[in-house]
């Protein structure tokens, strides 16, 4: 008791925390009690010095809020609550006193006679124009704990508690507060009776309407304005009662407001009407509309369009939603939504104007309202359009008419259910009564070109709308539109869209497709190539292919491609004729390699979108492709054959690659078994199938020292079949080490071309990459040997040497990708060769491309691939670079800055932007380089930089002079022969004024767009249109 | 500007598609099909061929200027300009006449409309070129006092000194780069 005296006094006279908590302590321990403390405090709460009072309250309050709840017990709540209410009428102690009352209002033993007594004090007592927002937010807080723990209790106070709410809540402005009250404002107006004092409510809430708080800086509460606008919100929908208040008040923004509260007042209008109801959307159903016209028919800008739309579309279904649906009330629509429809209809007898652009958006907006105004709808428009379109003197707006009808008709098929499970029954399908005259119209327009798209749109949307079209009417669409195919001779987008079409069919419908436009198609294929002069006819199968890849993705589409095309690669490969000896073989070629990239065009979308049907063509297609180039291959050792084209080749690797991705690992194995024995043993028994017999006097072995060249072109598909190989599938062969190490010395010394060189560079790299852990003779010893004898010793001829830098390079990229520790000791090995001149920037490629992207070592190919493996690559060997390129001369710094050029065009930006700074004078440098190719990949990489993010823009405007001035040089056809650089040159420039400051590129400006004036005359189209763009932004650019 | 309208309600053309000269995968002299591996720009640095500016080049630079009375649509749309609406002089290949139509004949935005499409040529022609601006003859009211102004080198400097033109004037450029570079 004592204890409590000294603390009491000592806190009076310190106000230490200390106090606060040692007394609770003693409370907390049964030392003592609240009745204890009060006694204590009794001088100073009762003290005739206004300060003393004040205090002696507070630490009462203080202490209470700390209190353990359990050590209070009913009547101590009780009398604690008489004591706060009757300190609530002493200036000097109200604000601690409302403190207390917050903490005992939260109490479970606070009972519901205590918050009656509390909110009759408060109302008495509390003036709230008098406390700083964070005394009223006390305030809130009691009625909240009230509202929210008595509400009974409050409810039965009645208009009593209404009206003393209202008086406090008036006039607030403190955000955090509003919250609070928004909050209570709208229990009380959804639960408690408040019809006789929705005027007052009205008052309290709609003033804050639209809400234009900006949050301060460093807001403590970090309240944003988008949560006071959806706390008043929820208070403005809370009841009907508003309604007719409120909708005036919406109104008067509506037509005065900036956009912004315009689009504030749609959205809140869209919540509330709906509440409303019926009777005041009819009310102000013109006086809305009216206002929302001129949103939509004179567009501030597409958003607000776009929500006025919106509005107007809940004000219908709020109009008519509440009468009963029944079937047959077409013409029974009164009110707003016929006369809008009357309205928009005047506009539509002049579908040509830009007016009745905006009348369809409102139409189309009827559309998913309710059944029977979307019914009326449709009613008025599609008859009016059917016969506007069938009018003699409307024939040059056909194409209009059209567009229109094909937004409505969207937006009707939009209006149905979206689940395609759900079949609509006849009824629902609301454009069923017209689809007859639809078509009749459409399949009009088709014929001719510029009502041609706006049809194929409509017929798109109405195919797609379920339940609408039978079977027999689909074909007929797809009957008409082969028609447009067939006549479309231009090159136009209208066989796009066309071809789109009939895909969209296909995918559901496949048989009309493949019944009727696959052979047309096919027909039109010839079995021989055109001549080489005949240039029209080679346009027309390359269009008649681009057809086919469009239209075959669907699996029964694609198994009908696949076989007509292989009969027709057999056929122009190996023509019934023989081919006459110097007779032109390229144009056949070129066809057969039409026909092959064709087909890997379709497999790689249908593997795109996850077809399982691919799996079979390793059956189906593999086996021919490889039966026709390993006979032609070896027919052509006698006479002349077509396929044999390294051109061809690596389209059908391509295809081979394709399917073998698809398989799972033990198909993979079989295959890859037959494929080796074909290729390593010259049994290609297993593995080829086709109409040409392979002639058994000939022997298939490409690794031989004698093999003819065609032969060994078809390294190229052994490859194909290799690199897309799981990790679990091991090769075929009893020693890999040894397999792969042949591979190596076979390369250098027979390889004859580039083709047969990268084909086993991608086998072994793949091979590396899946097996690297069994691999460690190979990847110590037998490497070691290739670079002694194959890369560093400088008596080998360079081109030979450079060749050998790039097996190196893909062997480090295996291992790489697949997270091997050792990969970077190789980049060592690489910088060695910097001092030697003959292949020190080819040295310095390899080390820029090793974590750069590649086809070959790919996730879709199963590669074994370690995240941010270029990441660590580059944390590791950018600063050595960086480092290198500073301290080092002339030709040896040449060759670092031609690393670096590479190695940023590799990675991606995220891995080096931190060493932009570093960067930057090196890049600037790298520009000097003489090699045009690297110049364009160093002004791309630096307006990459430029664009990304705001960071980095104070180095670009630090070396702003230099990057403008070195720019201009490689902007200018006297200067920059290579138009790939003057394009990237004249993009960064026309980049720079919207990254750095106005003041800083002031001095610029006028020599800038003087000698942008040379680059608008430059001999290219290309650079003039990118000078334009410069040139145009550098004109803007003002401070 | 004038709050006057004087045409709410134009009739909208549809846009000219830009003629595609071969196909879209097809490369010029060749017979063999574009397998993807290279891009335009690595062709179009293998050939030294100069492309002359064209009718079509120039067409492109003004299509999609906005119209001042309608922000929302290009002047091709409202068939201000078209194509074959310019032309070069036989005799000097660097002299060009560049027409535009008026949706109305009393349309008080024309002389908006040649200064705007007279801008964006000052910006984006060539020095050398000599730039005729001139309303399609009897499409409009004062044809005469609109060709002179049009092309009267000190009104047009001194319609470019006024702020609040300019701001209209670049507001209504600030579209024309837009579907230039689409395809």
């Amino acid at each position: 008791m004592e204890r409590i005296d000294r603390l009491v006094r000592t806190w009076i006279a310190s106000e230490q925390e200390q106090e606060i908590e040692d007394t609770v302590s003693e409370i907390a321990q049964g030392n003592a009690t609240l009745l204890h403390i009060v006694k204590s405090l009794g001088d100073f709460l009762t003290s005739e010095e206004d300060d003393l009072r004040t205090k002696g309250v507070e630490f009462l309050s203080l202490v209470l809020s700390r209190c353990p709840h359990e050590k209070l017990n009913r009547q101590s709540v009780r009398t604690l609550v008489t004591f706060y209410c009757g300190k609530l009428e002493d200036t000097e102690t109200i604000i601690p006193a409302l403190k207390g009352l917050n903490t005992l209002s939260k109490l479970p033993l606070f009972a519901s006679s205590d918050a009656v007594e509390v909110a009759n004090a408060l109302f008495q007592h509390v003036k709230m124009r008098v406390l700083v927002h964070s005394q009223r937010f006390v305030v809130y807080s009691i009625i909240d704990n009230l509202v929210a723990h008595h509400r009974e209790a409050m409810k039965n106070m009645g208009d009593e508690f209404l009206r003393g709410y209202i008086g406090l809540a008036e006039g607030e402005k403190d955000p955090r507060n509003l919250m609070m009250a928004f909050a209570i404002d709208k229990v009380l107006l959804i639960e408690f009776d408040s019809a006789k004092y929705i005027e007052d409510f009205f008052g309290i809430t709609f003033c804050y309407f639209p809400i234009t708080f900006r949050p301060p800086p460093n807001d403590p509460y970090g309240i944003t304005t988008e949560d006071l606008r959806s706390a008043l919100r929820s208070c403005l929908h809370a009841t009907s009662l508003f309604g007719k208040l409120a909708v005036p008040l919406f109104l008067e923004k509506l037509n005065a407001g900036s956009p912004a509260t315009k689009k504030d007042t749609l959205d809140t209008l869209d919540v509330c009407l709906p509440v409303y109801g019926a009777g005041v959307a009819r009310e102000f159903a013109r006086k809305l509309w009216n206002a929302l016209k001129l949103e939509i028919f004179q567009p501030t800008d597409p958003v607000t369009e776009e929500k006025a739309l919106k509005t107007f579309q809940v004000l219908i279904q709020t109009i008519y939603a509440a009468s009963p649906e029944d079937k047959g009330t077409e013409n029974e629509i009164v009110g707003l939504a016929k006369d809008a429809c009357d309205e928009c209809m005047e506009i539509l007898r002049e579908p040509e104007k830009s007016q009745a652009k905006h009348a369809i958006k409102v139409l189309c907006a009827f559309m998913s309202t309710t059944p029977s105004v979307s019914r009326y709808t449709l009613a008025r428009a599609v008859p009016h359009f059917v016969k506007l379109f069938l009018n003699p003197d409307e024939l040059p707006n056909r194409a209009p008419t059209l567009r229109l009808l094909a937004d409505l008709i969207e937006a009707a098929r939009q209006s149905m259910s979206q689940d395609p499970e759900v079949l609509p029954d006849d009824g629902n399908v609301p454009l069923l009564p017209y689809k007859d005259e639809v078509l009749g119209i459409l399949t009009v327009g088709l014929k001719m070109p510029a009502s041609a798209y706006p049809a194929i749109d409509a017929l798109k949307s109405m195919v797609l709308t379920p339940g609408l079209l039978t079977h027999e009417e689909l074909g007929f669409i797809v009957h008409n539109v082969d028609e447009v195919l067939q006549k479309d001779e231009e090159e136009s987008d209208l066989s796009d869209v066309s071809l789109d079409l009939l895909s969209t069919i296909s995918s559901f419908a496949p048989s009309h497709v493949s019944g009727n436009t696959l052979p047309m198609l096919f027909t039109a294929l010839p079995d021989r190539a055109p001549p080489r002069d005949a240039e029209a006819e080679r346009v027309k199968y390359w269009r008649t292919l681009a057809a086919l890849r469009k239209l075959c993705t669907q699996p029964d589409l694609f198994e009908t491609l696949v076989v007509r095309f292989s009969t027709k690669l057999d056929l122009i490969c190996v023509p019934s004729s023989p081919i006459a000896e110097g007779e032109d073989r390229e144009p056949s070629a070129a066809y057969a390699h039409s026909i092959l990239k064709t087909l890997a065009d379709v497999l790689s979308i249908k593997i795109e979108k996850g077809h399982t049907d691919v799996v079979k063509y390793v059956d189906r297609l593999v086996p021919r492709l490889y039966n026709l180039f390993i006979y032609s291959a070896l027919a052509s050792e006698e006479r002349p054959m077509v396929a044999p084209d390294p051109r061809l080749l690596a389209v059908a690797a391509q295809i081979i690659t394709l399917v073998t991705q698809s398989l799972n690992a033990s198909r993979q194995e079989t295959f890859v078994k037959a494929v080796f024995a074909a290729y390593l043993e010259g049994d290609v028994s297993h593995l080829v199938d086709g109409v040409q017999k392979i002639p058994a006097d000939k022997t298939f072995r490409p690794f031989e020292p004698s093999a003819p060249t065609s032969q060994r072109n078809l390294l190229v598909l052994l490859s194909a079949a290799v690199v897309p190989l799981y990790k679990e599938v091991t090769l075929p062969v009893p020693d890999e080490t040894k397999f792969l190490d042949n591979l190596l010395q076979w390369i250098p010394v027979h390889a004859e071309n580039a083709p047969q060189r990268e084909a086993l560079i991608h086998l072994i790299a793949a091979v590396v990459n899946r097996h690297a852990d069994k691999l460690d003779d190979f990847l110590t010893s037998n490497v070691h040997v290739f670079w002694l004898s194959h890369i560093a010793d400088s008596s080998v001829s360079s081109d030979s040497r450079k060749n050998a830098i790039v097996v190196f390079k893909w062997i480090t990229k295996a291992l790489l990708v697949r997270g091997y520790v050792d990969a970077t000791k190789n980049v060592d090995r690489l910088l060695e060769l910097f001092d030697d001149e003959c292949v020190s920037w080819d040295a310095a490629r390899a080390i820029g491309r090793i974590p750069g992207t590649d086809k070959v070592l790919t996730k879709r190919n199963h590669a074994v691939i370690k995240i941010l493996y270029a990441q660590k690559y580059t944390n590791s060997v950018l600063p050595r670079i960086i480092e290198g390129a500073k301290t080092s001369q002339s030709s040896r710094q040449n060759a670092y800055l031609v690393a670096l050029a590479a190695l940023i065009k590799s990675v991606p930006k995220s891995t080096y932007a931190d060493q932009m700074p570093s960067l930057m004078p090196l890049l600037l440098r790298g520009l000097e380089l003489p090699d045009n190719e690297i110049r364009a990949g160093v002004i791309e990489t630096l307006q990459a930089a430029a664009t990304s993010d705001d960071k980095e823009n104070n180095i670009v405007t630090e070396h702003a002079a230099s990057l403008v001035s070195t720019m201009l040089k490689n902007s200018l056809v006297s200067q920059m022969p290579s138009v790939k650089v003057r394009v990237a040159a004249l993009r960064y420039l026309a980049t720079l004024p919207s990254v750095v400051r106005y003041d800083v590129l002031h001095p610029q400006k006028a020599t800038v767009i003087r000698e942008l004036a040379k680059a608008l005359d430059d001999p290219k189209r290309a650079v003039r249109r990118e000078a334009v763009t410069a040139r145009t932004n550098w004109f803007k650019f003002t401070g | 500007m004038s709050a006057e309208v004087f045409n709410p309600n134009p009739t909208i053309f549809a846009p000219s598609k830009a003629k595609k000269t071969a196909h879209a995968y097809a490369r010029a002299n060749s017979i063999w099909l574009e397998d993807g591996e290279r891009t335009d720009e690595d062709e179009a640095d293998q050939s030294d061929e100069p492309e002359a500016i064209g009718q079509d080049e120039i067409f492109e630079l003004i299509r999609s200027i906005s119209d001042p009375e309608h922000r929302s649509m290009t002047l091709e749309q409202l068939a201000v300009v078209s194509a074959p609406q310019i032309t070069f002089d036989p005799k000097y290949p660097d002299r060009i006449t560049v027409e535009f139509t008026p949706t109305v004949p009393h349309c008080g935005m024309s002389t908006f409309i040649g200064l705007s499409i007279r801008v964006r040529l000052l910006r984006s022609l060539p020095q050398r070129f000599k730039v005729d601006i001139r309303v399609k003859p009897g499409s409009h009211q004062s044809e005469h006092a609109l060709n002179k102004q049009l092309n009267d080198k000190e009104r047009v400097a001194a319609a470019l000194e006024n702020p609040a033109l300019l701001d209209v004037l670049e507001q209504c450029l600030s579209t024309a780069d837009g579907t230039a570079y689409e395809e």
